[in-house]
């Protein structure tokens, strides 16, 4: 086991930020931790790396109890903070050089760590930069190149892509799965569940600070009610129709709003089926019709009655 | 030594703004410096200055032409024509300031004993007159003597006698306390005055050092890592004092380069000393203002409104003898004020027996101290900073 935290809380005066939050993280995996903001992910990632004080809760990282002086445990982590560290005195090159240089000392071998980690980030044309003249996902892309340059055994990335481009995001995902496949462990925390979906094996959902839900993504799925989520199209739907629909087996719920009918089935066999079949018999017009499996969302709008985003 | 190397990195990034102090500060005292020279050889060279006079005689007489000859001691002559007019202007315009003139029969009463007079006119207040006044007194009343001691002397002889009583001189010699002193007088003004640049500098600086240093963020960044806290301390420090002694090193080098000539003593070591222990004391006070100010736009108000404060009320802009005595007793309280005390104390030095020394070294000590608790009172800062 690559971390194991047991029961941990952090008050921040009255505010409880942890409350007995228990997790552990396999060898191998990409674990996520999905939360709204101000659930506590960047609270428990620090309190897990010693940087915070906590109140009470056990943390243990490859297999020994993390302290802030266990620093024979820090050398094989690598960390990408939420907040962007990296120094404005220094340039892209010298900055990553840095950080890798905390870690590694060879000079031969830190030079051929930082360079892959420039093409890792894609940041080849931007060495001489200084941060300030960077964008935000460019910057962002600096802070992981930064984090991952010594090739840790643990990475930590605290909502790495916020701000970065949709196609500069999918390659630093791709990027994770690929340090993932050359042995890291992975922890990721974020607020998109669909980065999540994506690239993570197994997933924790917190909220306030409290863990509400474990598991991969199917299993979380499969830990709600809710089957399919189907979405028709149509310009005409009588009050009468909308409650015999309502009356059909393993339908949770249907609302019709602006020519739109949403319908919430139940977990259950041919839902979609017997939607269709209904749609037929009573001569509805329709113009798309779709269904989507429940997301994370759903899962997360189940527990807690309210939805993941604001 | 990353840590080390970084701190480097960001204050060469802060050369720019350092080195317009430095610029000014070594401008300053060049002019200093030409100025200083130039009183300093005013101050230290005596000479009796002659003034322009008109002598104008109505009649001839060895007896005059002695006076004459006595006066030129003090006086240049310049001849005038005899009118009025002429006379008049050369007063107006200053090309002299003293007309004397002997009327005819001057020698001839004199000799017999009679009272009379020279006439004279003068510009006003002008102390150079008392000086050819002076003169002329002593000359007729050294005359006057012999005239009536001696029954009919002659006017050769009498003349013969005041020149040779008249050339008794006394020579007037300034003397300084020890000449040595004035040598150290542009040391003393230079050392003085760079305690304020030693300090905009070193608090600029180290201000600039830590707000990159203690930040939050790349503090935590750091505290990830296996570097452990007293190795990252320790190399910050290790920065911070060679930083500190560069910035002196430069400042001092001018000081021996400009003073080239009076720096190979004693005395400058002191002020080497001296101002080193002070360069400690400013990274004391840099690290403990660097704990407290949280922006960078608050810096240089920061760096001004301390370095200015500390300055003036510690004499160095403003000597310390015109300082009134409240202003000395919270100047007191300041290491500003011992270090330019023991500047002041040093240019004195003529000797360095410890008797002499012992006041020096007491100023060093008091700052000394002053670095320590300036210190102190930053870590305890730092460390409840940290924890918050
Ligand atoms: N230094 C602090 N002092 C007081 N309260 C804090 C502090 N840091 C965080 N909190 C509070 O603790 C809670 C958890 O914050 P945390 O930063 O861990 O959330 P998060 O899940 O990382 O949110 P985000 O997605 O916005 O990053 C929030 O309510 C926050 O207001
Ligand atoms: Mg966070």
């Amino acid at each position: 086991m690559i971390i194991k935290v047991k029961n941990l809380v952090k008050r921040y005066g009255d505010l409880i930020a942890l409350d007995h939050l228990s997790l552990s993280v396999n060898e191998g995996e990409v674990f996520g931790l999905l939360g709204p903001n101000g659930s506590g992910k960047t609270t428990a990632i620090n309190c897990i790396l010693s940087l915070l004080s906590y109140d009470k809760g056990e943390i243990e990282i490859f297999g020994q109890p993390m302290t802030p002086d266990a620093y024979n445990i820090k050398r094989d982590i690598g960390i990408v903070m939420q907040n962007v560290a990296v120094y404005n005195e220094l340039t892209v090159y010298e900055n990553i050089d840095y950080f890798c240089g905390l870690y590694v000392q060879d000079k031969k071998l830190r030079k051929k760590l930082v360079d892959e980690a420039i093409d890792f980030v894609g940041l080849g044309d931007f060495i001489k930069f200084y941060p300030k003249k960077l964008s935000g996902g460019l910057l962002r892309r600096l802070n992981i190149a930064c984090g991952i340059a010594h090739k840790p055994k643990l990475i930590i990335l605290d909502e790495p892509t916020v701000a970065v481009d949709p196609q500069s995001r999918n390659k630093i995902l791709e990027g994770i799965l690929e340090l993932n496949r050359q042995g890291a462990t992975v922890i990721y925390t974020s607020h998109y569940m669909e980065e999540i979906e994506q690239i993570c094996s197994r997933i924790m959902i917190i909220d306030k600070g409290k863990a509400i839900a474990t598991g991969t993504k199917d299993e979380l799925k499969a830990m709600i009610s809710m089957g399919e989520k189907i979405t028709v199209e149509t310009y005409s739907l009588s009050e009468e129709q909308l409650s015999r629909l309502r009356k059909l087996p393993n339908i949770a719920s249907a609302v019709y709003k602006n020519q739109t009918l949403e319908i919430k089935s139940n977990k259950g066999q041919n839902n979609l089926e017997t939607i269709l079949d209904f749609i037929k018999r009573e001569g509805i017009q329709f113009g798309k019709i779709y269904s989507e499996m429940p997301t994370l969302n759903d899962v997360f709008l189940e527990i807690t009655g309210k939805e993941l985003r604001d | 030594m990353q840590v080390f190397k970084l701190c480097l990195k960001v204050l060469k990034k802060n050369i720019p703004t350092m080195l317009i102090y430095i610029v000014v500060f070594l401008v300053v005292s060049l002019i200093m410096s030409s100025a200083l020279s130039k009183e300093m050889q005013a101050d230290t060279l005596f000479a009796q200055k002659k003034s322009n006079m008109a002598f104008i005689s109505e009649e001839s007489s060895p007896l005059i032409d002695g006076l004459k000859q006595e006066l030129s001691k003090v006086a240049n002559f310049v001849e005038l024509p005899d009118e009025k007019e002429a006379l008049q202007d050369a007063l107006y315009f200053r090309s002299v300031s003293y007309i004397l003139r002997i009327p005819e029969g001057f020698t001839e009463s004199f000799m017999k004993g009679e009272n009379v007079r020279l006439k004279k006119t003068t510009v006003p207040n002008s102390y150079s007159n008392t000086y050819i006044d002076l003169s002329i007194n002593k000359y007729l009343n050294n005359a006057r003597l012999y005239v009536r001691h001696i029954e009919n002397i002659s006017q050769e002889s009498l003349v013969q006698h005041l020149k040779s009583d008249l050339s008794v001189n006394t020579s007037v010699e300034l003397k300084n306390k020890s000449d040595k002193v004035g040598k150290h007088i542009y040391a003393n003004y230079f050392f003085n005055y760079m305690s304020y640049s030693l300090l905009s500098v070193l608090i600029l600086g180290m201000t600039a050092l830590m707000l990159v240093f203690y930040n939050n963020d790349l503090r935590r960044r750091n505290a990830c890592s296996p570097l452990s806290a007293r190795s990252i301390n320790l190399q910050f420090i290790l920065a911070s004092l060679l930083f500190t002694v560069i910035t002196w090193m430069i400042m001092v080098a001018f000081c021996i380069l400009y003073n080239w000539k009076n720096s190979f003593n004693l005395n400058t070591v002191y002020f080497m000393i001296n101002s080193l222990v002070f360069a400690f004391c400013g990274a004391s006070i840099s690290f403990l203002i660097g704990n407290l100010v949280k922006s960078a736009n608050a810096i240089s108000a920061v760096t001004n409104v301390v370095t200015l404060g500390l300055c003036f009320i510690s004499g160095v802009f403003v000597p310390l003898e015109l300082l009134g005595d409240s202003v000395l007793k919270v100047a007191s309280f300041t290491p500003t004020y011992w270090f330019v005390t023991g500047n002041n104390r040093i240019a004195k030095l003529a000797q360095f027996n410890h008797s002499d020394i012992e006041p020096v070294l007491s100023c060093m000590l008091i700052q000394l101290g002053f670095a320590l608790a300036f210190f102190a009172v930053a870590l305890v800062i730092n460390k409840k900073r940290r924890f918050q």
